[in-house]
């Protein structure tokens, strides 16, 4: 085991740190989080220009292969900045989904296109009557000559605002679990109503009314599907847990700083002892969460059963960790910490999303208490 | 950043767990389970010589004193195979307290007198740190000692003092310089516990134990030679064997361990005729403890294995204290709320009816509220919880 940095993984969090310190002061990032697209079209550029969307697609597929450790170290440095930008959607979840598809000449097409930032991916499998489950989609698949129609209706797609690719989980009948579809998003029969999220990221719901798709539109069959999201659901859930440490992280810096200077009873408020206390829980928590983090890295890709405990626990673990860290980022600030002009409650904004994403604390807590019986 | 466990570590855990199994003895391992704390003097001698024929005496020490040269990663196994065999944990202010100071500080006399009767198991030591008027505030002790002649004279009163009674010898923390800075002017002795001026009364805690001591010191003389490397650098020694043991304050094993127990007991014990683990309520007080104790395992493995933060590493370490003492309160808790009222239940010592448990009280029943009981100290002992708060406070982020 080594817990340090290789020199490469060192250059990849500094270029980071840079990136996040040039183009995500929070001015910028509040100015660009309202305007019409959400995000940037430039940065995504970059990115893909610097390799990040690269870093986790394979080798074959003509990405950089890196492990995941690595994408993990990028988001915490994005986190830190709360980076608007679709990665963990297009990178993570619908990458996740594309390398473990059934489907090879979709697979090769589409991870190739993510790798150099010319698709942006998200993917739609939330519907009004269910949450976080796999093996479960209401929208309809009918097979049609050599292909699909898809009817239905698809919630909170997230990224879907700014997708040029939906995939689409949807159900054949006869069939117990559903397959999944890669629906563009100017598919005939395809309504998109778009809307953003309090973490400042976009989202989309889909009406689906008799959307075509060719045969090889589908990735996986009711075979695999539902194990396919699964784990590309783990690897998003670490990939955020990750992004949410980084914004635990930048809390606690903005929070002491500002202790150390704002001054009632005639000292700065840092030399109380309740609020030095109150930053160490939040300490305590934080690093809490980065081993819970590594835990979750370690254990990744092994074996199902461990895989699913082990990002389970460090998610339940990292949301009570998030909710605590934010809330009391705000609370140590006071009335300023309640302004939309400041950053603070930004940050709080995106760790009550983060716990809330694909996976909730309580459905994490189902499935480790699953593990007793 | 690589994080797996090599096929070499997975052999050195079957061969640790192959002697556990063949030589934890029954009866030791027994009361280990049961939760008979602190452990007998008898037992913990007895344990002591076998890992020490084994070569397993002391596996943190330098490989000339009788150190294993084990990394990180198989000293965690060993410990946790210790203590999945019930295996009793180190003698730990002599083994792991007093000897890492004799080792870096002490003459080659000291380390030739006191650590091969440390290592095999015939000494038993006990720490004279805390005073009455000195607790989170140590170094405002008074116990002092004067040098008269090639003697040192020692004077005053130290409490708190962990198995006083059952240890031949003890370390002390006393002043010798009254006139300087407080850290400046301490001493760190060398004490036989059998010499004339010492008394020792026992304070009862409230689970009943009797491990805890005051120890009073008249005109007690020690050698001029029992004082540990420099006289008046007490203090930076005392340091350093805190330092020494940076991941022992999260208890890993300890709650690992209880854990375990907690989810045996709850399998046992019944709510309407269903095992008390498939209860929604109790299954998921259960995995939060769980989930924040993997995250302890894995805080203590990156200070194991040297991780640079990016935060100061001396406030990380903290956290673990902070972490791992809350857990031993909330793994104890977990186990008197699976038992129940039950738990209520007053024993007095660990006779057989106790060990064996009877048909209506099973032996998983005495040991839990003890334990509860006596983990309301662990956020206490070994600088208090608040102290560690201010530690990380300044440390971290300079307030």
């Amino acid at each position: 085991m080594d817990f340090n940095l290789s020199e490469e993984q060192q250059m990849l969090r500094d270029g980071a740190t840079r990136f996040v310190r040039e183009h995500y002061a929070f001015e910028a990032r509040r100015a660009l989080a309202k305007s019409e697209l959400g995000y940037s079209r430039e940065h995504w550029q970059t990115y893909a220009e610097l390799g990040w969307l690269a870093l986790g697609v394979p080798e074959d597929a003509g990405g950089l292969g890196c492990p995941f450790t690595d994408t993990a170290i990028l988001l915490e440095e994005l986190g830190r900045g709360l980076v608007l930008e679709p990665l963990v959607s297009t990178t993570v979840l619908c990458a996740r989904i594309l390398d473990r598809c059934e489907n090879p000449g979709a697979r090769g097409e589409l991870l190739g296109e993510v790798a150099v930032g010319s698709t942006i991916l998200a993917l739609a499998h939330d519907e009004p009557g269910h949450r976080f489950e796999t093996a479960r989609a209401d929208v309809a698949a009918r097979p049609v000559g050599d292909g699909f129609v898809l009817d239905g209706i698809k919630i909170l797609a997230v990224d879907g605002q700014a997708a040029d690719r939906f995939i689409v989980s949807a159900t054949l009948a006869g069939d117990p679990v559903p397959s999944l579809f890669v629906v563009p998003r100017d598919a005939a029969g395809l309504t998109i109503e778009t809307y953003q999220l309090i973490d400042g990221s976009g989202a989309a719901d889909l009406r689906l009314a008799g959307v075509a798709c060719d045969a090889d539109a589908r990735l996986a069959g009711p075979g695999r599907a539902a194990e396919i999201l699964e784990e590309a659901f783990d690897a998003e859930t670490v990939a955020r847990i990750a992004e949410a440490i980084g914004a635990m992280d930048a809390v606690m810096a903005i929070t002491a700083e500002y202790i150390k200077t704002r001054v009632q009873f005639g000292q700065p408020i840092g030399k109380f002892q309740a609020l030095q206390h109150r930053m160490s829980e939040m300490f305590v928590e934080t690093e809490k969460s980065r081993s819970a983090l590594f835990r979750a890295l370690a254990f990744l890709d092994a074996d199902p059963m461990v895989r699913k405990t082990a990002v389970s626990a460090a998610k339940v673990a990292v949301a009570d960790a998030a909710r605590f860290v934010g809330a009391q980022g705000i609370q140590l600030h006071g009335g300023i910490g309640m302004t939309e002009e400041y950053s603070v409650g930004h940050y709080f904004k995106k760790l009550v999303a983060f716990e809330k994403m694909h996976g909730d604390s309580d459905w994490h807590l189902t499935r480790l208490v699953a593990d007793y019986h | 950043m690589e994080f797996g466990f090599s096929p070499e570590d997975e052999k050195f855990r079957q061969e640790v767990r192959s002697f556990m199994r063949a030589n934890v003895p029954a009866d030791l391992g027994r009361r280990s389970y049961v939760g008979n704390h602190p452990p007998l003097k008898a037992d913990v001698q007895r344990w002591q010589a076998i890992l020490h024929k084994q070569g397993w005496g002391a596996p943190h020490w330098p490989v000339e004193h009788g150190g294993t040269g084990w990394d990180p990663i198989k000293r965690h196994i060993f410990m946790e195979e210790l203590y999945n065999a019930d295996g009793i944990d180190f003698g730990w202010q002599g083994l792991h307290m007093v000897a890492p100071v004799i080792i870096a500080f002490g003459s080659e006399d000291q380390k030739r007198r006191f650590l091969p009767p440390m290592i095999s198991g015939e000494d038993f030591w006990c720490q004279g740190f805390s005073e009455p008027n000195a607790g989170s505030d140590l170094a405002s002790l008074r116990t002092r000692a004067d040098l008269v002649g090639d003697q040192w004279v020692i004077n005053g009163q130290k409490i708190w003092t962990s198995d006083a009674r059952e240890a031949n010898w003890g370390f002390f923390l006393v002043r010798t310089d009254p006139n300087v800075k407080p850290q400046k002017g301490i001493s760190f002795l060398l004490v036989p516990m059998d010499t004339p001026g010492i008394t020792i009364r026992p304070i009862e805690s409230i689970e009943g134990g009797l491990g805890l001591n005051e120890v009073f010191l008249e005109n007690v003389r020690v050698p001029k030679e029992n004082v540990v490397g420099e006289p008046n650098m007490g203090w930076t020694y005392a340091k350093y064997l805190l330092e020494k043991e940076r991941t022992a304050s999260a208890f890993l094993y300890f709650n690992k361990r209880e854990l375990e127990k907690a989810k045996i007991i709850a399998r046992s014990e019944k709510l309407d005729g269903a095992p008390l683990i498939e209860t929604p309520e109790f299954a998921r007080k259960l995995a939060r403890v769980e989930a924040d104790l993997h995250a302890l395992e894995w805080s203590v493995l990156r200070i194991l294995y040297g991780e640079r933060t990016r935060h100061n590493n001396d406030a990380v370490v903290s956290t673990l204290k902070i972490s791992g003492s809350e857990m031993q309160q909330r793994v104890t808790q977990l186990q008197i709320d699976a038992l129940g009222a039950r738990s209520l239940r007053e024993y007095h010592g660990f006779g057989p009816e106790v060990m064996d448990g009877t048909d209506t009280w099973p032996a998983h029943i005495p040991g839990p509220m003890g334990l509860y009981l006596f983990s309301r100290a662990s956020t206490i002992y070994g600088g208090a919880r608040e102290v560690q708060k201010n530690i990380i406070a300044k440390l971290a982020f300079g307030l």
